[in-house]
């Protein structure tokens, strides 16, 4: 500071977080102040736990997803031999979560990754080449935008046809979008940065320039909105479950057990909200963790 | 501020071009015969034929779609294959339902966003700030479908205050007053994920301009927080706080669907829900074609309401 | 000298941070009678913006008050009940700040706000009534105009005219006294002493108090009655204007004027080294590692004694009795 006058308030507010992906150095100064947060910590840890429970399904569930049960139908939670009870069909439905979670977490988390890789590349080139190339992508992406994403991602899934690889193509389409915008600006802001234009006038291939140099400080705009939206596209994809979407019966995934256990309201009304627990559980989780993340990782905002 | 609505406006006809453009590709991306598909599976041959004709199937896509084109224009959206009905007029119905729905849970959320947000902010890391975004991260997080079966449960079956779904009763229904009714379950399902978002939104946004040094004058002005916080704060937060509350609303045309389904609210989530059981193509690209529009134009108005509040929008048109 | 009007004792303000807390404002003592204007003179950093927030309380987390006493017409504005406290500002003690851009609502005309703090201390009882006041308090700054300014926005006004109007939004409610924090820095040179002259006239034609925070000795030479000079948190020497500033005892307060360009003088002396990190002072004296004249004892872990004469007071080992 140059000025002889002494602190505003705005001075005190300390330093502006980072830009930029971090080094592998402060990287772990960051997960232990993540780890300061003990409330995050907790919710990483259970989160990690329940996504091992699912992988680990063929060891973890306790019963065949499959079989069913005809004298023991719609057992409340807490039944003998069924913790969290049986379906309509006799079901258990502990299994049946554990192994649907698999799909769930799955039809969740492959969008969001297939819309970092694909908007993340558009963005880049939008916000890289300008001009045409970019008039064309970003109003490409207006377009997409002209849909309320619910509906978008059930008329896209409804013309392809039932199916989980349907349902995660539906919301791909649907995140491609917003990723490819977030990209974008990010990349214009790096792109005017100085060190590329000394990249640039000294002669680097134009290719090395954007792979070296850019996506490291532009990526993480990107993966922290990725990151953030991880836990509404799992209630997203399970919704469309929810409506008869994805998987078809009688293969399990938190949705569209919640669907089929809507009929049974009136008769086992605790059975039948079960399968909402895990959705509602993992989107909680990742909530917590983003915004620890983000506290962590910009410190004004906390 | 007229010039920038009038660039606006024009540069809303490709976005609407092109949404047409995708549901026609959707129509063609609809496995096997698409007059088979738009007319129904009991269709005769003959009318598939003609169909076909009509539509130009045999003509290159270009001027298929200038023909399809030119009936939209025309309003007509092709006919329901489950309802024999003309598509426009169904959805036309179901839009005014489900915009009751996505209104009022709209304003609700904002009711209650607004309020969590300015008690978070205004009392920042105490213990209300922490309840406001505990209360927040669980509107947010709780699917809506799942929200709604659990008031269906709590609400409507053992404690009988609410209808268990529908729009009216069944008997001696659709006052104002029995539609209200039918309303309050499904608007706080579809709600409390805005109302969570709106919150966090006003909160950060009261934050950014508490830590601005005029407020430090103002205080020094002797002024009274609640001053503060009324006629000054929140008038400079507003802007970012309107546009995210525009945006939950025109969020909530598409996200009411879900809670439609579970309510049987017999809005275009439920339209779709149904005609999806009933491969009713031409109903799901309608309902698609007509929402598209309806969101492109809420989406200019947030802009546009945006532009009037903060000179700084209406300098920068592109991007 | 006159009656005292506000009087800090010990004052203690810090910033808490994560591993270590900041004592930005250490021990400050000082005196301000009325109808006087006291400067506080330090360079960035030495407390001096954070003395005048702690006075009037508008320190906010992780900055706080852990200490002292602010007496004020016989009261203790420390242990004031914060909506005593609110009643306070602004009708009794006012602030203008350094950069006016950043202390106005963006939103709100300048009329809108100064009929604002008119209305809110009771000054007008109505709209017409504030909106004369408002033209008056505008004209009395020296504004000219007035009508059209009162419909402007702050951001349609130059720096000079806004520190004009936040001058008038400070004397609307006719406060005893005035807390100018570096009024003049923002400024052009040539609007500087504009200002000057208007805090200088205000304070004589309303019979206010100012404390008049500068990093500027020249300014204080124009406006002071008595100086305080800040150091890394702490006040190193006090007196009457004339006295300090033609016979300066603290090492610190010569390289001060030393630093500053006189038409006698033709080779400036800027003082060696960077100001004390108030973060992480050094054991003895904070001036020590600067100083030409240090002592033994200065570069030791005592802190200098307090030494007062009079009127006049210095916090330096060269006075201290027994002192090499």
């Amino acid at each position: 500071m140059i000025s002889a006058a002494g602190p505003t308030a705005a001075e005190l507010r300390g330093p502006a977080g980072e830009a930029g992906l971090a080094a592998p150095g402060t990287l772990r100064a960051l997960w232990t102040r993540f780890q300061h947060d003990r409330l995050a910590t907790a919710a990483l840890a259970l989160l990690g736990l329940i996504v091992l429970i699912c992988i680990a399904a063929p060891l973890t569930s306790p019963h065949d997803p499959l079989a069913t049960e005809a004298v023991n139908r719609l057992a409340p939670p807490g039944s003998p031999g069924h913790l969290l009870g049986t379906d309509g069909e006799g079901r258990d439905m502990l299994s049946r979560l554990i192994w649907g979670g698999r799909t769930s977490l799955v039809t969740g988390v492959a969008p969001v990754l297939i819309g970092l890789l694909v908007g993340g590349l558009l963005g880049l080139v939008a916000g890289y080449y300008g001009g045409l190339t970019r008039t064309v992508i970003l109003r490409a992406v207006d377009v997409l935008f002209a849909f309320p994403a619910v509906l978008l991602a059930i008329g896209i899934a409804v013309t392809l046809g039932p199916g989980t690889s349907h349902v995660i193509i539906a919301l791909a389409v649907v995140l491609v979008p917003s990723v490819a915008r977030v990209t974008e600006s990010a990349t214009i802001s790096a792109c005017s940065q100085e060190y590329i234009e000394a990249a640039k006038a000294s002669g680097v291939h134009d290719a090395s320039i954007v792979l070296y140099q850019l996506v490291s400080n532009v990526a993480s705009a990107p993966l922290a909105y990725c990151f953030s939206i991880i836990g509404p596209v799992i209630v997203f994809a399970a919704g469309l479950n929810f409506l008869g979407l994805g998987i078809q019966p009688p293969d399990p995934e938190w949705g569209s057990m919640l669907y089929g256990l809507q009929s049974s309201l009136l008769v086992a009304p605790l059975t039948s909200i079960v399968p909402g627990i895990p959705i509602a559980l993992a989107a909680l989780l990742l909530d917590v963790i983003g915004n620890a993340v983000r506290d962590v990782l910009d410190p004004r905002l906390a | 501020m007229l010039s920038y609505a009038a660039r606006r406006v024009v540069l809303l006809v490709p976005v609407l071009l092109g949404a047409t453009v995708v549901v026609f590709v959707l129509i063609h991306l609809i496995p096997g015969d698409p007059a088979g598909a738009l007319l129904g599976p009991t269709s005769s041959d003959a009318a598939r034929a003609a169909l076909r004709a009509n539509l130009g199937l045999d003509q290159p896509l270009p001027v298929q779609y200038g023909k399809w084109l030119w009936q939209v224009v025309h309003l007509d959206l092709g006919t329901s294959i489950a309802r024999r009905q003309p598509v426009a007029s169904i959805v036309w119905e179901a839009f005014q339902h489900t915009l009751v729905l996505a209104a009022m849970a709209a304003v609700l959320a904002n009711v209650v966003g607004l309020f969590l947000g300015i008690i978070a902010a205004t009392r920042q890391f105490g213990i209300a700030d922490r309840s406001a975004m505990g209360v927040a991260a669980l509107g947010t997080a709780v699917p809506s479908y799942w929200l709604g079966l659990i008031l269906v449960v709590l609400l409507a079956l053992k404690v009988q205050l609410f209808p268990t779904g529908g729009m009216t009763s069944a008997i001696d229904g659709g006052s104002p007053g029995d539609i209200l009714w039918h309303l309050v379950l499904p608007a706080v399902a579809a709600g409390a994920a805005p109302a969570g978002i709106v919150a966090r939104t006003v909160r950060a946004s009261v934050l950014e301009v508490l830590r601005l040094d005029f407020v430090q004058a103002l205080r020094a002005r002797g002024l009274s927080e609640s001053t503060i916080l009324f006629h000054h704060i929140l008038p400079n937060a507003l802007p970012a706080i309107l546009t995210v509350m525009g945006l939950q609303a025109g969020y909530l045309l598409g996200g009411v669907a879900f809670v439609e389904v579970v309510f049987s609210w017999p809005g275009i989530g439920n339209l779709l829900f149904l005609s999806i059981g009933q491969r009713d193509y031409p109903v799901i690209l309608g309902v698609m074609l007509f929402v598209s529009f309806v969101f492109v134009l809420l989406n200019l108005a947030v802009d546009l309401m945006h532009a009037a509040l903060d000179p700084r929008v209406r300098t920068s048109v592109t991007g | 000298m006159s009656a005292t009007l506000l009087s800090v004792e010990n004052l203690r303000t810090q910033i808490k941070g994560e591993r270590h807390t900041t004592t930005v404002v250490d021990g400050v003592s000082f005196e301000l009678g009325t109808q006087q204007v006291l400067a506080l003179i330090g360079e960035s950093g030495s407390g001096k913006t954070m003395t005048a927030l702690s006075i009037l309380r508008l320190v906010t987390p992780p900055v706080a008050i852990n200490g002292g006493r602010v007496w004020y017409q016989g009261k203790d504005l420390l242990r004031l009940p914060a909506d005593e406290m609110r009643m306070l500002r602004g009708r009794q003690i006012a602030m203008v700040f350094q950069n006016p851009r950043d202390r106005f609502d963006p939103l709100r005309t300048i009329g809108e706000q100064l009929i604002e703090v008119l209305r809110h201390h009771g000054v007008a009882q109505n709209r017409e009534e504030a909106s004369r006041r408002a033209l008056a308090l505008l004209r009395e700054v020296q504004l000219v105009n007035v009508e059209r300014v009162m419909k402007m926005y702050p951001n349609e006004v130059s720096g000079g005219m806004l520190q004009r109007a936040m001058i008038a939004i400070a004397i609307a409610p006719s406060p005893n006294l005035l807390i100018a924090d570096e009024p003049t820095s923002a400024l052009d040179v040539t609007i500087q002493s504009e200002i000057l002259d208007l805090l200088k006239d205000i304070e004589s034609t309303r019979s206010m108090s100012i404390l008049f925070i500068t990093h500027d000795i020249s300014v204080a030479r124009q406006v002071a009655d008595t100086v305080a000079v800040m150091y890394a948190g702490q006040i190193v020497e006090y007196g009457p204007a004339p006295r300090v500033l033609a016979e300066p005892q603290h090492p610190y307060t010569r390289a001060l004027l030393a630093s500053v360009p006189t038409p006698n003088a033709d080779v400036l002396h800027p003082i060696p080294g960077l100001p004390a990190d108030v973060a992480n002072p050094p054991p003895g004296c904070r001036f020590a590692p600067r100083c030409p004249s240090a002592t033994v004892h200065g570069r030791a872990s005592e802190p200098p004694p307090w030494v007062q004469t009079g009127t006049s007071g210095v916090r330096c080992w060269l006075y201290a009795e027994g002192a090499q």
